[in-house]
């Protein structure tokens, strides 16, 4: 088993190299680079430009270097916790980031969380209840989530918290929080905000995981061990838990590698509804500026955070089925 | 029954049916019948016969879309109260019936794999029952468990108890499932077609293992079973239904020597047995008619195999054939050892022309994968294969391109399988053009006339051309699978299990067929079973592989007249014979894992000085031994 982990985390490794090489080809794909964008956006608005400090900017920064070159400082400054330099904001790329990112985690984890919570029983009642009133009544319910477009959501939702709760529009804390430390009233002001995201981005997600704990059970009820169970005279509900719930789990445990990055990116849009102060909005901008480093740390975080998902759910299915714990008659 | 025996359970009048779309099935029809305390009782018919579904309605574990609609199944069991109980007039939810499953009564399934969970250890899933009925503390339980996994005959119930599923064999496994039945020491078990998916050897082994207990605990068994050389070794009443009714019941001696009813009648004559003679016809349970036969004639002329005039030279001849398969166990880092199943070892024979040749083992003998080699579906890693062709001699193994191409005309295949061999998509027309299209022989309007014809030849009715497979029964698509295969008029067909998915009254109408269309075209067949009765109808020489090995070889009346390798002994004497002047020798059936060579003579092994070779006795019978043993030694 110990061999297995070590096995499957070197094997990040060449997939970490391949996507960083991916992304960054990605970001020179554009023409131009941030400079352009910026004297561009200083000659729009009829500044001046001195042509030597934008060659300066561009020397002191490497742009005047091969692609590869670029690409190596850039590998081996993240490998050293240097993500590079923000132009837009002056700043380096991990202050600019920071708290962000925090807040990004946070609420993702928290719509994983309500997104299972929700689908479970949800899928378990309609798989046990197959076509019945409840079966149907609640997949209607699931695929209006799925329907109705998030942002138009989020819209309504802040609405009606505003009208009956008070909540104050946008952002994840009251106004007044703003650039303050964290502190008890502040913690409480995220958490009464929170929900609204947290529903707006789980309630597609909730959908598609109804139907999929649904379909997967409603294949496991089928089979014969379920039938053995019964007839070894188990109650109902513990021989749904312990064996075909259990089975399947497989499914839903090797989907936890994509729903990491799904849940971040797919939340940009309804975090610049909402004005969230996550990550999703500042991608963005990094990429509509060409604000190459901060784009390019940002994609390469949401790679890893995808790998270290897969990672964690080839872990965790290794140790759920033994058949593929042992796979190909390795010792016990 | 010899002593009065106290009565255990009544089945009365008992109607179940199915909701479908748009109605309801009926699968039962009231059937009454008793059991007594420590008997067997066999319930044997054809699929579809309602037989399992009664099994579900005694304990009440039917799918949720049947329904008891009448009738009572009185349940007498002294611990669970003193008056019988009505199982069919219980709630669904009444505890009673969690006590009675598992607790009082047991069930052992038919497909050992799928019957037991993969995610759990075995010890875990049989000491389940434990946990549940005797409100047992862990390592009591785990005690029993280790105990009962010895009785049941693991050689190893310590390391048993740990183990998963899919890392035991079938034999094992099914082992696992008796010793879940047995666990709470029930009053009664139902044990659906217990043996159906095991090897003819490991059948016998768990027949005798079902009986010993049997006898040992004094507990009742419903075997459920198709299959009347199983019933004439266990049962001691039997019950046969049809379509949901009782056709006859009665002691297994009654019934096996006065059959009464038309059907058992039906059903005995339609399965092979080992006294047939040759040119002894089975009478299939719902006979083709007549017009079929003449349809075979009217059309062998055009079908029949041509060019033969010389029937001495082999038309087929595999010499030491061999095929490795390796599997690379290392990873994207580490180099990792190639580990090497030999799954054909140096198998050598020859198929005359027009002869049919059996191809007999059980499952991991390499049978399928020397079919395989033959038609060139994979390569072989040594030895040769000639096929003595109307155009010539063909190096079956060395075609490339467009010789490989042709060669694919001259040689076909009918599939085990009928449902997954035929695609769903695909009107029957369609799939019996298919070969013409790939082929490029001969223009719409001849093929239009030899697929009408092809249909008439297997016995089918051409209007069902423009049908899809599924409204077919399994019998129909075996015979479309035949016909698909006759398409191009081959001079060889490889025949994999082509019964082996069907009902014994199918079973019959398809050998017949098979046999007719061989004697009329003058095919030459190998025909590959684990069914030795079917192989022993059929084919006119018999080889027997065993682990890649061919052991023996000998025509057919010489090979059950006189085997002479060990294995084919075995084999022999592990077939259940409908007959109850002939029943299995338990006393000499042993349980032999994985060492299946312990129990062989030495001079059917190999030794430091000297391997085995291929030893020619008279009358064509050749048998695997030690080169430097002593030929009378053998006989």
């Amino acid at each position: 088993m110990l061999s297995y982990i070590i096995k499957r985390s070197l094997y990040m490794i060449p997939t970490l190299i391949l996507i960083s090489m991916l992304v960054f080809t990605l970001i020179e794909l554009p023409p131009g680079d941030y400079f352009e964008s910026y004297v561009a956006q200083l000659l729009a608005s009829g500044e001046t430009v001195d042509p030597q400090k934008i060659e300066f900017l561009r020397r002191e920064y490497g742009f005047d270097l091969p692609p590869y070159q670029r690409y190596f400082k850039w590998v081996i400054g993240m490998v050293q916790g240097d993500f590079g330099y923000s132009f837009e904001y002056q700043l380096p790329v991990r202050e600019v980031v920071g708290d962000r990112l925090w807040f990004t985690i946070f609420i993702t984890f928290c719509t994983i969380i309500f997104t299972w919570l929700i689908a479970f029983p949800i899928g378990i009642y309609s798989a046990t209840h197959q076509y019945s009133w409840g079966d149907y009544g609640l997949t209607f319910i699931g695929l209006l989530g799925l329907a109705t477009p998030n942002f138009l959501l989020a819209l309504v939702m802040m609405y009606f918290a505003k009208e009956y709760f008070g909540t104050s529009i946008g952002g994840l804390y009251d106004p007044e929080f703003i650039d303050q430390p964290m502190s008890w009233a502040k913690a409480m002001s995220i958490l009464e905000h929170l929900w609204i995201p947290v529903i707006v981005i789980g309630t597609s997600g909730t959908a598609g995981m109804i139907r999929r704990v649904r379909a997967n059970l409603l294949d496991e009820l089928r089979k014969p061990y379920v039938t053995t169970a019964r007839a070894k005279g188990m109650p109902e509900f513990r021989a749904l838990m312990k064996y075909p719930f259990r089975m399947s789990l497989n499914f839903f445990i090797a989907d936890i590698g994509s729903i990491l990055p799904s849940v971040i990116s797919g939340a940009e849009i309804v975090a610049i509804v909402l004005s969230l102060q996550t990550t999703g909005p500042l991608l963005i901008s990094a990429l509509q500026s060409q604000d190459m480093y901060l784009a390019g740390s940002f994609l390469m975080l949401l790679a890893f955070l995808t790998v270290i998902g897969v990672l964690i759910s080839d872990i965790a299915l290794a140790i759920l089925d033994p058949r593929i714990r042992l796979a190909g008659g390795v010792s016990r | 029954m010899p002593e009065k025996k106290r009565q255990l359970l009544q089945v009365e009048d008992l109607h179940v049916s199915f909701a479908i779309q748009g109605g309801r099935v009926e699968a039962v029809r009231g059937v009454s019948f008793s059991m007594f305390k420590g008997t067997v009782v066999a319930l044997v018919g054809e699929s579809g016969s309602g037989k399992s579904v009664i099994a579900q309605s005694i304990l009440r574990i039917l799918p949720s879309n049947g329904t008891i609609d009448s009738g009572r199944i009185l349940f007498h069991d002294r611990e669970l109260g003193k008056k019988p109980v009505d199982i069919a007039g219980l709630k669904t939810r009444d505890p009673y019936l969690y006590q009675m499953r598992g607790g009082r009564i047991s069930m052992v399934f038919q497909e050992p794999m799928t019957a037991l969970s993969p995610l759990h250890t075995v010890g875990n899933q049989i000491e389940e029952a434990l946990r549940l009925h005797r409100n047992m503390g862990h390592a009591e339980s785990k005690e029993e468990t280790v105990d009962i996994l010895r009785l049941v005959g693991f050689p190893d119930p310590k390391g048993g108890y740990e183990r998963y599923p899919f890392e035991l064999s079938g034999g094992l496994r099914q082992r696992a499932v008796i010793a879940m039945a047995l666990i709470c020491n029930p009053a009664m078990i139902i044990a659906d077609e217990p043996t159906t998916a095991l090897d003819v050897t490991v059948q016998a082994q768990i027949l005798k293992l079902m009986k010993q207990l049997q006898k040992k605990f004094d507990t009742a068994i419903l075997l459920i079973t198709h299959d009347l050389g199983v019933v004439a070794n266990m049962a001691d009443e039997v019950v046969v239904v049809y379509h949901g009714k009782l056709m006859e019941a009665g002691p297994v001696e009654t019934i096996f020597n006065h059959p009464q009813h038309p059907y058992l009648k039906a059903l005995m004559a339609a399965v092979p047995h080992f006294d047939m003679k040759k040119g002894e016809r089975l009478v299939s349970l719902r006979d083709m008619g007549k017009e079929k036969v003449n349809a075979v004639s009217e059309f062998s002329s055009r079908y029949r195999v041509r060019g033969f005039e010389d029937k001495s030279e082999p038309h087929l001849v595999v010499k030491n054939l061999g095929k490795e398969f390796i599997t690379r166990k290392g990873s994207f880092f580490t180099a990792g050892e190639d580990s090497k199943v030999i799954a054909v070892d140096d198998v050598s024979f020859e198929i005359m022309p027009g002869e049919c040749l059996g191809l007999v083992g059980e499952s991991g003998s390499g049978k399928t994968t020397v079919s395989k080699l033959i038609m060139r579906a994979i390569s072989a890693t040594s030895g040769q294969v000639l096929m003595n062709s109307k155009s010539g001699m063909i190096d079956v193994l060395g075609l490339n391109g467009p010789d490989l191409f042709e060669y694919r005309r001259k040689i076909q295949m009918i599939f085990q399988d009928p449902f997954s061999s035929l695609n769903p998509r695909m009107t029957v027309k369609s799939i019996l053009l298919e070969p013409f299209d790939v082929h490029k022989v001969g223009d719409p309007e001849s093929r239009e006339r030899d697929v009408v014809d092809l249909m008439k030849l297997v016995g089918l009715d051409p209007r069902f051309l423009n049908r899809y497979p599924h409204s077919f029964s399994g019998g129909q698509r075996q015979r479309i699978g035949i016909a698909r295969a006759l398409a191009l008029h081959p001079e060889i067909m490889i025949c994999d299990e082509p019964v082996s998915a069907l009902d014994v009254s199918v079973q019959a109408q398809i050998l017949n067929l098979l046999n007719d269309l061989r004697t009329e075209l003058g095919l030459t067949s190998l025909f590959i079973s684990h069914n030795l009765a079917v192989v022993n109808y059929v084919a006119d020489r018999i080889a027997v592989m065993c682990r890649g090995k061919l052991v023996e070889l000998a025509p057919r009346e010489v090979l059950f007249a006189n085997p002479v390798h060990p294995y084919t002994k075995s084999l022999l004497a592990s077939v259940p014979y409908p007959d109850l002047d002939r029943l299995l020798d338990f006393e000499s059936i042993q349980y032999t894992g994985e060492d299946y060579t312990s129990t062989w003579p030495d001079a059917f092994k190999p030794n430091e000085n000297s391997g085995l070779s291929a030893i020619h006795l008279e009358n064509g019978h050749v048998v695997l031994a030690n080169e430097n043993v002593d030929l009378r030694e053998l006989v």
